[in-house]
């Protein structure tokens, strides 16, 4: 009957999902140097399909997030990653037909006929694994390194309102959470038993629930409005508050990341960076350019992880940027 | 020129069928201190908004008079430059805080007043320095303490530099240590940077002394504006109870001047000789008054034993508690925020698992009983009454807990909202009452089979000394009729009007726990205001009637003891 409560979730969600202040390199990092490394990461792993540089991509990921301090963190993206990406290497094989190498038949089956597994079929199933992979460990270096309220100050200078409204969700979902288990643990307390009867019963009593948050939630919000207008919210043009410093390690980093973009579009635009999975699997190195190519995509993006090692180590280094 | 001028005002929120503020005429200088008290729907957090110009601008309504503001119509003050001079801080710190982290808190009225970057950073710098949150700027909202978001909600209006603060119940939700510093640092802001304040407050005994005037307030009215040692003298008299102890004894005694701080108390009680015996450090805990000894009647309501407890961040939540609480205890949970006080509550509830250690509840396991076999022992109130309201009818209210819990009706629902005095309202939407009858509605609905235990999570907050009495005296006859009860509570006052005993939780650790008398006289910051006063002169002095009957007057004043519940 013990449930996971207000405490076990609002920890889980400010430990593992938000951003934490450990004063580390890369989280002292301008805004815009940081998003500019993560959005070059992004691109890359979402236009380049060879698996050398999707596996290269993650390892230097993982880099950046051991120099974020944030293995720990990591291991719960994964935890919920690693079940999708299973899936999608189960799945690819069965449902893509393509592919000359087969390695299983299945017997006829209705329908469906007879299913063939094939080598590229499994293969483009692990590096598209990979790929989604990829886009999660970004996603948790960008949770590790950007602070919310810095980046959407950056964006409020261009579009303050919608800047406004994500921070006004982002610091309520917390709110949220702790107020559902609130009500859950009422609704316990008077009798209520959210794991005995049928499906029904039991969506009927998940919406009564979610019914009270939702009451709860329009009157909060009408304080939280009143409180805004109170602060003279609305009042006429705002002004945007900036504090962030721009420092020698933010160039540094912004440069290697734009030289890792130049990179990129280099090999996209000499097709180094495609890999040939169908109808039969193509070379790993069909072009000599394609491994220095690599290495120039990703030294600039190790920029960053090797500075923070740097700067806990020396201390010239530390002085300097 | 005054800096508030109110001239015959009278306000209706949309809809209403009252007003909610009649014929108000007030004058409010500069620097000037006012408190404003009254019951529950009296009008003070009306009278807040309005002299922060969110009546009737935020609100909409039929408003009638007019406010002043320096002299001009407040309606015509621009609404950035009334916003830059009037602050408004109100109860709950949640519901007011707007940005993800501390420094963007800060920094969102200032830019809202549209401030130029070198000011916005100067004044971020001050407050944060100011307030001490320096080392806080970075974290999220989300993870201060009560405390620490309060503070952050005074520092957000405080930026913004206005002249008068208007304080709308601050510290409901702070420990007594943590509501002495806020008020410590309101002073400040009134003695030596000249602030104007209109201070909204339930718990006077830290902040009437504060006061330059006090404001009383009843059905939307002013009924009577005078200096606290005055008000005192005047409630007295006129049958009200917005008193803090200390002055109210001494309005009792028709002392020719109200003191109302210990000190002045001290000061008047040595100058007159007023004390009839001096007992010196003798311990003396009035007959019939002390704790009742655990394991009284009967197998015990509550056994905990050896229990600990951790929240997966690894902190030590609850370490070795070992509490017995026999049926028919009143007893009070107290301590700092963050002490463990919920946390033990919900292990008592069977909301949480122990990591090490041993809880029954009426001889049951709660983590191996069915909820609803457990809700049949246990009633369990939280923070928020507004988390168990949610059918259409108070009455339906009532009858879903017995529904669920497979008991007939036979009467209980409306046995219960006799006794809650709810009758009237059992068939209004519980959403649509006061905050008092919600959380009496809330109260009676975790109630209404008969629990052996009641655990309570800070039932006083927000509520007035009228409702807080009738509160009590229900509890006590709960108790009395055999329930265990266990409240959680910031308020020593009430704790040592209505407790038997006292539980003091201390990060995580059980620092003491004996009956009422014993806790409370011992210690420094959780003694109530009497028993301050009594120190080393009579031990067992906690309540005003104890004060009075130990001066040998056995008239009781009659606004202490009001038993209603309206």
């Amino acid at each position: 009957m013990c449930s996971c409560l207000k405490k076990g979730v609002l920890n889980l969600l400010l430990d593992s999902f938000y951003y934490k202040e450990k004063g580390l390199f890369l989280q002292s990092l301008h805004p815009g140097a940081a998003v500019t490394l993560i959005l070059v990461f992004l691109l890359q792993v979402l236009v380049f399909s060879h698996p050398l540089y999707l596996a290269g991509s993650f390892v230097v990921i993982l880099l950046t997030i051991w120099a974020a301090d944030g293995l720990k963190a990591l291991k719960n993206y994964l935890k919920f990653a690693l079940w999708v990406v299973l899936l999608v290497l189960a799945i690819n094989p069965l449902v893509n037909q393509s592919g000359n190498t087969v390695l299983w038949q299945s017997p006829h089956l209705p329908l469906a006929g007879r299913l063939s597994v094939t080598l590229e079929a499994v293969l483009y199933g692990a590096a598209m694994g990979l790929r989604l992979l990829n886009i999660v460990v970004i996603f948790c270096l960008y949770n590790l390194i950007v602070h919310p309220d810095r980046i959407l100050n950056m964006i409020s200078r261009f579009a303050h309102k919608p800047a406004l409204v994500i921070s006004l969700s982002t610091r309520l979902l917390p709110v949220l959470a702790a107020s559902l288990n609130n009500i859950r643990e009422a609704q316990q307390l008077r009798g209520v038993d959210f794991s005995d009867g049928s499906l029904k019963k039991r969506v009927g009593r998940y919406t009564a629930m979610l019914n009270v948050l939702m009451i709860s939630s329009l009157e909060d919000s009408l304080q939280i409005a009143e409180a805004m207008q109170a602060r003279a919210f609305g009042s006429g043009p705002r002004s945007i508050y900036r504090r962030d410093l721009f420092r020698p390690r933010d160039g540094l980093c912004l440069a290697g990341s734009i030289f890792s973009l130049g990179a990129a579009v280099y090999c996209i635009i000499n097709d180094l960076g495609s890999y040939t999975f169908f109808p039969q699997l193509g070379s790993l190195f069909s072009n000599a350019a394609s491994l220095p190519a690599l290495g120039a995509v990703l030294s600039g993006l190790t920029l960053p992880a090797l500075l923070s090692w740097g700067w806990n180590r020396c201390r010239y280094l530390k002085l300097k940027i | 020129m005054p800096l508030f001028k109110i001239e015959n005002l009278t306000y209706y929120y949309p809809d209403a069928p009252r007003p909610a503020l009649q014929n108000i005429n007030l004058v409010i200088e500069e620097g000037e201190f006012l408190l404003v008290v009254g019951g529950s729907g009296s009008g003070k957090s009306s009278l807040a908004r309005l002299l922060a110009g969110l009546i009737p601008d935020f609100y909409g309504g039929r408003i009638g008079g007019r406010v002043l503001f320096k002299g001009q119509d407040i309606r015509h003050v621009d609404r950035r430059s009334l916003a830059g001079e009037v602050g408004i801080v109100f109860q709950d710190p949640e519901k007011q805080l707007v940005m993800t982290g501390v420094e963007g808190e800060i920094a969102f009225g200032l830019e809202n007043l549209s401030l130029p970057q070198a000011e916005m950073f100067r004044r971020v710098a001050e407050i944060l320095g100011f307030f001490g949150l320096a080392r806080h700027k970075t974290e999220f909202t989300a993870s201060l303490s009560g405390g620490q978001k309060q503070k952050l909600a005074l520092a957000s209006v405080l930026a913004m530099q206005p002249r008068v603060l208007i304080l709308d119940e601050p510290t409901s939700q702070l420990d007594p240590a943590a509501a002495e510093e806020f008020f410590n640092l309101v002073r400040q802001l009134n003695e030596e940077m000249n602030y104007t304040i209109v201070l909204v407050e339930q718990r006077l005994e830290r902040c009437f002394h504060l006061a330059d005037r006090v404001v009383i307030m009843e059905q939307g009215q002013i009924v009577n504006v005078s200096p606290p040692g005055d008000s005192a003298a005047w409630q007295v008299a006129n049958n009200f109870s917005y008193i803090p102890p200390v002055a109210a004894f001494f309005a009792c005694l028709k002392a020719p001047v109200v003191p109302l701080t210990v000190k002045e108390g001290r000061r008047l009680l040595n100058k007159y000789k007023l004390f009839p015996e001096q007992e010196g450090k003798q311990k003396v805990i009035p007959a019939g008054t002390a704790g009742k000894a655990p394991g009284g009647r009967g197998a015990p309501a509550v056994e905990v034993k050896g229990l600990w407890f951790s929240y997966p961040n690894g902190r030590e939540t609850l370490r070795d508690i070992n509490l017995h609480i026999a049926p028919g205890e009143f007893v009070a949970l107290m301590g700092e925020n963050a002490a463990g006080k919920t946390t033990l509550l919900k292990h008592l509830a069977g909301l949480l698992k122990p990591w090490r250690g041993k809880v029954l509840v009426a001889g049951l396991d709660p983590l191996k009983v069915k909820p609803r076999q457990l809700a049949r022992v246990v009633g369990y109130l939280s923070q928020n009454p507004g988390d168990y309201l949610f059918q259409d009818t108070v009455e339906e209210e009532l009858g879903f807990t017995l529904s669920n819990l497979g008991l007939p009706g036979n009467g209980r629902v409306e046995g219960m909202l006799e006794k809650m005095k709810l009758t009237c309202c059992q068939g209004f939407n519980p959403r649509d009452l006061s905050s008092g009858e919600r959380q009496r509605v809330a109260l009676a609905s975790v109630m209404v089979q008969g629990p052996q235990l009641l655990l309570l999570d800070e039932p006083t907050r927000g509520v007035d000394y009228g409702l807080k009495a009738g509160l009590g005296s229900l509890l006590r006859k709960v108790a009395a009729e055999g329930t265990a009860v266990l409240m959680v509570t910031h308020d020593v006052e009430f704790a040592a009007e209505y407790a038997d005993r006292i539980v003091m939780l201390f990060d995580g650790r059980i620092a003491c726990d004996g009956p009422k008398h014993e806790v409370l006289c011992s210690s420094m910051f959780y003694a109530p205001q009497l028993s301050r006063l009594f120190r080393d002169v009579r031990s067992g002095v906690l309540t005003l009637r104890e004060a009075l009957e130990f001066m040998g007057i056995r008239k009781i004043y009659p606004g202490d003891c009001d038993d209603s519940l309206v």
